[in-house]
């Protein structure tokens, strides 16, 4: 036994065990401080950046739904309910196709409601509507 | 081939103190390297939020920063409240950390659509984003 040792070279064995503590460690804080959050996610619009004073836009016939504080819900002026926004907005757009649709919210109308209607919006293959804040 | 050997002669000599430890070698860094590669760095607002539940959603990858709006309409950014007028600084300083990857805001049902609007608006000058991904309830 004592033979063979001396004949095989030292440098044969590595120790492995400084290092494979080294990566327990590593692991360990990868472990803990990993985490694993998925979002799912609806896609707002902000209102667009204001436009340059020397130019002049042709504004677009568009669908205004308003959204007030209490919840309440005109689309182009009259009184609609949530769950009859995707149809107005399907009509609306028969008769115009090119409108676009605009989220106008009372700065104190709940972001519920609001991702509600674009979410109505987008199942009305509406891609963009910008949301914007009624003056007061 | 000769490590082997020599380990069959370690057990016909009865010393058991040489426990070969590469194959665990191996499982520990395929999983040190699973953790390095899923591992992302993401401050999460801290707040409890009451999502909507929307039909048209998707997953939002490669996730980067949270921001957080609670039922009060406070500005939550890494567990803590964030000044309506600090906030522009304060996204600055996350996409400096972040430069790559989608916002994600953390709208409560009940918060007002003003700090939203200003919310997305300031993203949109710092980021040049056309739109601003708002986290709904998950399937």
């Amino acid at each position: 036994m004592r033979g063979r040792l001396k004949r095989a070279p030292e440098e044969a064995e590595v120790n492995l065990t400084p290092m494979l503590d080294v990566v327990f460690i590593l692991l360990i804080f990868f472990i803990v401080t990993s985490t694993f959050i998925q979002e799912q996610a609806l896609r707002l619009e902000p209102p667009p950046p204001p436009p340059p004073l020397d130019q002049i836009i042709e504004p677009l016939p568009a669908i205004v739904i308003y959204v007030d504080d209490e919840g309440l819900i005109r689309v182009n002026g009259r009184v609609a309910d949530i769950g009859s926004v995707r149809a107005n907005i399907e009509r609306l757009r028969a008769e115009r196709p090119e409108s676009a649709v605009i989220i106008q919210a009372h700065p104190q109308a709940r972001n519920g409601l609001i991702v509600n209607i674009r979410d109505q919006a987008q199942s009305a293959d509406v891609n963009k509507v910008n949301i914007i804040l009624a003056d007061l | 081939m000769a490590r082997r050997k020599r380990a069959l002669h370690a057990e016909g000599g009865g010393s058991d103190d040489d426990v070969n430890l590469t194959p665990m070698l191996d499982v520990v860094f395929i999983l040190l390297i699973f953790f390095i590669v899923t591992a992302q760095f993401i401050k999460e607002p801290g707040v409890p939020i009451a999502r909507q539940d929307v039909d048209n959603k998707d997953y939002v990858k490669p996730l980067a920063i949270l921001i957080g709006i609670d039922e009060n309409s406070d500005i939550y950014i890494d567990k803590k409240v964030v000044e309506p007028n600090e906030f522009e600084f304060a996204l600055k300083e996350l996409r400096k950390d972040n430069p790559k990857g989608e916002i994600v805001v953390q709208a409560d049902n009940s918060s007002e659509a003003e700090t939203l609007v200003q919310i997305m608006e300031t993203i949109r000058d710092v980021d040049g984003a056309t739109s601003v991904n708002v986290s709904v309830d998950r399937d």
